[in-house]
């Protein structure tokens, strides 16, 4: 009854594991491949294109991350306090997930237009400078996740309510006897309980935005002058764009070996004292 | 008690001004979608953005005619259907095996399949491709996998790395654990196989988690655009989201066509999201509280 499951699995994501892996030790242009030993690697150290990916993409994730995720507890904790027109809120917050990236991508686009776009609207508005946006070196990165941001806020609200359902009432209950303020219950019970959630949507979060692509190939397209060029971006550049399949496959490793690293370090550190229940 | 009507309101009013500017980037999209290109290009009042002078409902028309739009919906939506319905079945099966039956290795193949969603499916996008394109005796490819095309430009080259997926598997197996063992073994005095007691028990119990798999699968496979650019370089074999961003170029993008491409391609899930709204929402919160 697996069987169907794992040849999906052996053909699109163990075998192109292996793949990626024998690849990024050959140069291969689609028509001839040919050993290039650990020169794809030795090619990474001296690429400064890659280098200031690299620093793009952790800004990105870490960013995007922590506004997702502070921005949906705020927005979870509220509607829980909410009896009437949570419907309407909840919808209003969720709404842009279903949008796809593309179209979000696309929408974003035309509201950071320097010219006629919605946000120079609002500054002419309240009277400040305009601003170029996505064609702005220093800020071209935080445009782009800002359309993320926007995108996934709902999905983090709505995982985090249900964390917040799942907590006991009689937590709160006792609290009150005892004379605990709200927030000394926000600090004390409900942030603590969130826990296991929180680290779960850190864990998912962080592997997602990692691998950013779409967003900035549609708004950016990795300017102004790779301000906004990511990893996932360079092995697309890399490998649909020069044809450099073999120095593509090594970003990818790379890549992989990066999401794996915080993964393990996210279970070390955040799986300590309480037991993650995986089954 | 008046302090705490006061802080309600405020939580109110916040949160109906937070609420309604998730919604302005749909609402501009909504009313770009109706003007003319001179009005967008023109500096009108503030409200002007929210509410067009002169309503071109022409755009909807005009904007399908770049292309063979038909053609689009058809392979989105044939992607779609045939992803989902495939998903359903390869998913629930293996979630079925994972939860109820005992069989060696199983703790080891649930790991491997953990990993899987560890590493999501664009990171493997080169490798994938390769295994597409130099698939064996493939459009036009040798039994080496040399020569032709292989999946490029094919039905199954879009869909065929999103047929099984992990998460799925884990939102089944989460679901059958928790029915009473006592079920199997009346099935089994009743002289049900494993099979049948999976397809007659099981599976008309699970409609909940069906429609949740249902409605996140449709939306991601209609909304996928990444591995449609990688795997299609012929124009007949496009999908919406990549149409909808080839209206873009440097210097004039039709805003107009653009948005109201947006917001019928954008519709159905919209509307699929309202009436379907728990379902969702259940969907993601399972796999929120237990990996």
């Amino acid at each position: 009854m697996i069987a169907p499951y794992y040849v999906f699995m052996l053909i699109f994501l163990l075998l192109p594991i292996l793949i990626n892996i024998y690849l990024s030790f050959h140069h291969y242009d689609m028509s001839s491949i040919r050993f290039a030993g650990l020169g794809n690697y030795k090619k990474m150290l001296t690429d400064s294109i890659l280098k200031t990916s690299i620093v793009n993409t952790f800004f990105f994730s870490v960013g995007t991350l922590s506004m997702t995720l502070v921005l949906g507890l705020l927005a979870a904790l509220a509607f829980n306090k909410v009896r009437r027109g949570g419907r309407f809120f909840r919808t209003a917050f969720f709404m842009p997930y279903v949008v796809s990236m593309a179209t979000a991508s696309m929408i974003w686009l035309w509201l950071y237009d320097p010219g006629y776009g919605f946000f120079n609207g609002v500054l002419d508005l309240i009277g400040l400078p305009r601003s170029k946006w996505t064609f702005d070196v220093d800020i071209a990165l935080i445009c782009v996740m800002l359309v993320t941001v926007w995108k996934f806020v709902g999905y983090n609200m709505v995982i985090l309510t249900s964390g917040l359902l799942a907590i006991p009432e009689q937590l709160y209950e006792a609290a009150r006897i005892e004379g605990a303020s709200s927030i000394k219950q926000l600090f004390s019970i409900t942030l603590p309980m969130l826990r296991p959630t929180t680290f779960l949507l850190i864990v998912t979060g962080f592997i997602n935005n990692f691998n950013v692509f779409e967003q900035v190939n549609i708004l950016t397209g990795g300017g102004p002058m790779n301000s906004t060029t990511t990893i996932m971006h360079q092995v697309y550049v890399r490998a649909f764009v020069e044809y450099n399949m073999g120095y593509a496959s090594a970003v990818t490793v790379l890549l992989i070996v990066i999401v794996a690293g915080f993964t393990g370090l996210n279970f070390g550190v955040g799986s300590r004292g309480q037991d993650l229940d995986l089954s | 008690m008046r302090r705490n009507l006061v802080t309600t309101n405020l939580l109110y009013l916040t949160l109906g001004i937070v609420s309604v500017v998730m919604l302005i980037p749909l609402f501009v999209m909504f009313a770009t979608s109706l003007k003319s290109m001179g009005e967008i290009f023109s500096r009108g009042s503030f409200i002007n953005f929210f509410i067009p002078k002169v309503i071109h409902l022409e755009n909807y028309s005009e904007a399908f005619k770049s292309g063979d739009w038909s053609r689009y919906f058809f392979n989105t939506l044939f992607i779609t259907a045939i992803t989902v319905a495939c998903s359903l079945v390869i998913n629930s099966l293996a979630g079925y095996a994972f939860a109820r039956l005992t069989f060696r290795g199983r703790d080891l193949l649930f790991f491997a399949g953990l990993v899987g969603l560890m590493i999501p499916p664009q990171a493997s996008i080169v490798p994938t491709f390769l295994i597409l394109k130099n698939f064996p005796l493939a459009g036009g490819n040798d039994i080496l996998g040399r020569g032709g095309l292989g999946f490029i430009n094919t039905y199954f080259g879009l869909l065929a790395p999103y047929l099984a997926g992990s998460f799925g598997v884990f939102l089944f197996r989460q679901f059958f654990l928790n029915f009473p063992k006592s079920l199997d073994d009346a099935a089994k005095i009743d002289g049900l196989t494993r099979f049948g007691t999976f397809i007659h028990i099981y599976v008309p119990l699970s409609s909940t988690v069906f429609a949740s798999l249902l409605c996140l699968k449709a939306t991601q496979t209609w909304n996928e655009y990444v591995w449609p650019l990688i795997i299609t370089t012929d124009p007949k074999m496009m999908t919406l989201q990549l149409a909808l961003v080839l209206f873009k170029s440097d210097l004039d993008t039709q805003w107009n066509y653009v948005m109201s491409a947006s917001t019928v391609i954008t519709l159905p899930l919209i509307i699929l999201f309202i009436f379907a709204q728990k379902t969702f929402v259940a969907g993601i919160a399972t796999s929120g509280i237990k990996g």
